[in-house]
């Protein structure tokens, strides 16, 4: 058996970027999904494919949940039940619960389980954090976060609620992830989400979401979200703003390299952003819970706790946009 | 045209001052009579560097006949000036906010109203040229339906220099009160006087503490409207002290067909000085004071009605103190419909 046995179930944007990972890793993975697109993502990555999800899960060590966030409770909680470590993409769950029963089974069964934040693994944020971490903003009173890209048309269960929590689940709590990160615990939510926000999403369709975060230690912190009309480029943006100055950043600001005029441009903007052209985030990521997995590694900087605060910020932002009302969050993270 | 400025207390005033001295059809005078005595920024001293006529007291200005006021006193301190004014016939350009309660927001519009003066608030932001184009693109349906609306207005602490902006009984609160009207003016223009239905707002005391203000210097604040558009503002004074600019203020609109980025304040050329060890921030944009004076001074020559008028800046008004009553009790605040 390789040293990384890996079930990847899921043949959809998000497999395309870890795939490339694992096989720089030297796994072995076996691709699993229902859609009927597993061949040709196996064809591509030097991957097999296989006909059932017991099949992938049978004799791995790893399972990576690359699937629709309904159905990461069923797939997470049978991985474990193989005896596999889990990588989960975000949102662990839909709910707190979900969340809170997957890394509760985990703990139990003294399996690893690590939700797919890649964003903290993206060099800016990841710089950020350092740099707050490090007290180079000073105290810091407030920050705002943006991510705006394409509207996720080409898998319709984006746009259902029921499945994937809409864009304040789905899409802002990689946001909501990084200023828990920066800033500590969040204590009170208000949300809001505007557009269309309902399946089936046809093309061109516009969503957008709003949250206020205040944190125990007093920041506040403004996250946006917006599912754009076709032709936006992925963008994202942070301001943070303490006692000693600003950080800021903006992701089409100060490319590396910059492409344009080609034929690409004209079959609209990616859905998924690779990164820069140096190490993909996606890459650092499952570098470093792979070294987790095998026991070989620290201690990755996104915790199975992490994965269950996320969506817990999520939910109260879902149920803020839902009544009306600021949510108060209580208790400690799993 | 004979125009007065009244009060310097506002930080302003100074630029007012300059526009007004410089135009051939404006015959200025000024008055500041509260400013503390010997303060080399405020009074007799300021109108003396600027080389404006000065008045020692209120009532030698309006013994003057004059057709026109600009109102630059503390934010609390704007309605016995407009009041004053607008009782002797005098057009009024009222410094933002307009007041600092409903009552005396209201007080104001109904005292010009009643002596058939005009009123305008002063939000300059909006006689922009790419501010135009974003009403049109609006206003024509190129954008689609407005989804959401992000508004940054970010400057530095201006309590550094001109104290009462921290006192809460002069200027009516912070960074809150100081800037979240400027955004909530250009929702105003964008969605057609559409009264706000609903805010939310949080905020804190972080930066500055050592100032010891009794306002707060950040805040966020969504503001709800009932045709469906929703706006996030980062109202906070949160530029830095030793930054080459005051601040800015940009506004994102994210529309059905497309999203539109506003930079009021754009930077024309970057760089760097040696000299100062300094990043280079020269300005662009339109001179948006100079074309507010500009539509005021019009509709004071002609008896139009002013654009934006008292009733937008109570609007605008509205969207704060409803802000400040979300900061009380935690929850979003409704207003009255």
């Amino acid at each position: 058996m390789a040293e990384l046995d890996v079930a990847l179930i899921g043949a959809g944007g998000i497999a395309r970027t870890h795939l490339p990972a694992w096989t720089a890793l030297g796994a072995r993975v076996r691709i699993y999904a229902p859609d009927g697109h597993a061949p040709g993502l196996a064809r591509d990555f030097g991957a097999t494919a296989v006909g059932t999800r017991e099949e992938a899960i049978a004799g791995a060590n790893v399972v990576d949940v690359c699937s629709p966030t309904d159905t990461h409770r069923e797939i997470a909680l049978a991985a474990l039940a193989a005896g596999a470590h889990v990588l989960c993409e975000k949102p662990l769950a839909l709910t707190t619960a979900d969340a809170e029963l997957i890394a509760d089974t985990a703990r139990s069964a003294r399996l690893r389980l690590y939700p797919g934040h890649v964003v903290r693994f993206f060099p800016a944020y990841a710089r950020l954090h350092e740099l707050v971490a490090g007290g180079a903003p000073g105290r810091v009173a407030v920050a705002r976060f943006t991510r705006t890209g394409r509207y996720p048309t080409w898998s319709p269960w984006f746009a259902d609620p029921e499945r994937s929590g809409g864009i304040l689940v789905d899409q802002m709590i990689h946001d909501f992830d990084i200023a828990r990160w920066l800033f500590g615990e969040v204590v009170r939510v208000h949300a809001d989400q505007r557009g269309h926000l309902t399946s089936p999403a046809p093309e061109g369709a516009v969503a957008s979401g709003t949250a206020v975060l205040t944190h125990e230690s007093g920041v506040i912190t403004q996250v946006v979200g917006v599912w754009a009309p076709p032709a936006t480029p992925f963008r994202t943006t942070f301001h943070v703003a303490g006692t000693g100055g600003t950080l800021s950043h903006d992701s089409l600001a100060s490319p590396g390299l910059r492409v344009t005029g080609s034929d690409r441009d004209a079959a609209g903007a990616d859905g998924i952003p690779s990164g820069d052209f140096g190490q993909s985030p996606y890459a650092l990521q499952i570098a470093e819970f792979a070294a987790a997995f095998t026991g070989r590694g620290p201690e990755p900087r996104v915790t199975a706790g992490d994965g269950v605060a996320a969506v817990r910020i999520a939910e109260a932002a879902a149920v803020s946009a839902r009544t009306g009302r600021a949510v108060r969050l209580e208790g400690s993270p799993a | 045209m004979k125009v007065a400025v009244l009060s310097f207390a506002h930080v302003h005033a100074a630029t007012y001052l300059t526009l007004l001295r410089d135009r051939e059809d404006v015959d200025l005078l000024a008055a500041d009579p509260d400013a503390p005595p010997g303060d080399p920024d405020r009074g007799p001293a300021l109108a003396e560097r600027l080389g404006v006529p000065y008045a020692a007291t209120w009532d030698e200005v309006f013994a003057q006949p004059l057709d026109a006021v600009v109102v630059t006193s503390e934010n609390a301190r704007h309605r016995p000036l407009v009041e004053r004014a607008a009782a002797a016939g005098a057009h009024v350009l009222c410094e933002k906010p307009l007041a600092t309660t409903e009552a005396d927001a209201r007080a104001v519009i109904d005292a010009c109203a009643r002596a058939g003066v005009g009123l305008m608030t002063a939000y300059p932001v909006r006689f922009g040229s790419a501010f135009a184009a974003l009403r049109r693109a609006v206003a024509d349906g190129s954008l689609g339906r407005l989804i959401s609306v992000h508004g940054t207005n970010n400057g530095r602490n201006p309590a550094r220099s001109s104290p009462w902006f921290g006192s809460r009984e002069l200027a009516g609160g912070g960074a809150l009160m100081d800037h979240t009207v400027h955004i909530a003016d250009l929702l105003d223009v964008l969605l057609d006087g559409e009264q706000a239905a609903e805010v939310y707002a949080q905020a804190n005391a972080v930066l500055d503490a050592d100032l010891g203000l009794d306002v707060e210097t950040a805040g966020l604040v969504t503001i709800c409207y009932p045709g469906g558009t929703v706006a996030a503002v980062d109202c906070s004074w949160s530029h830095p002290r030793d930054h080459p600019t005051w601040g800015g203020l940009t506004l994102t609109c994210v529309g059905e067909r497309a999203i539109v980025e506003l930079d009021a304040f754009p930077r024309l050329l970057d760089g760097f000085d040696t000299t100062t060890a300094r990043a280079r921030w020269e300005p662009g944009g339109d001179d948006l004071d100079t074309a507010m004076l500009d539509a005021f001074l019009d509709t004071a020559r002609t008896g139009r009605r002013p654009a934006p008028d008292g009733e937008a800046g109570l609007r605008s008004l509205r969207v704060v103190l409803a802000a400040y009553e979300s900061l009380r009790t935690g929850q979003p605040v409704a207003l009255p419909g």
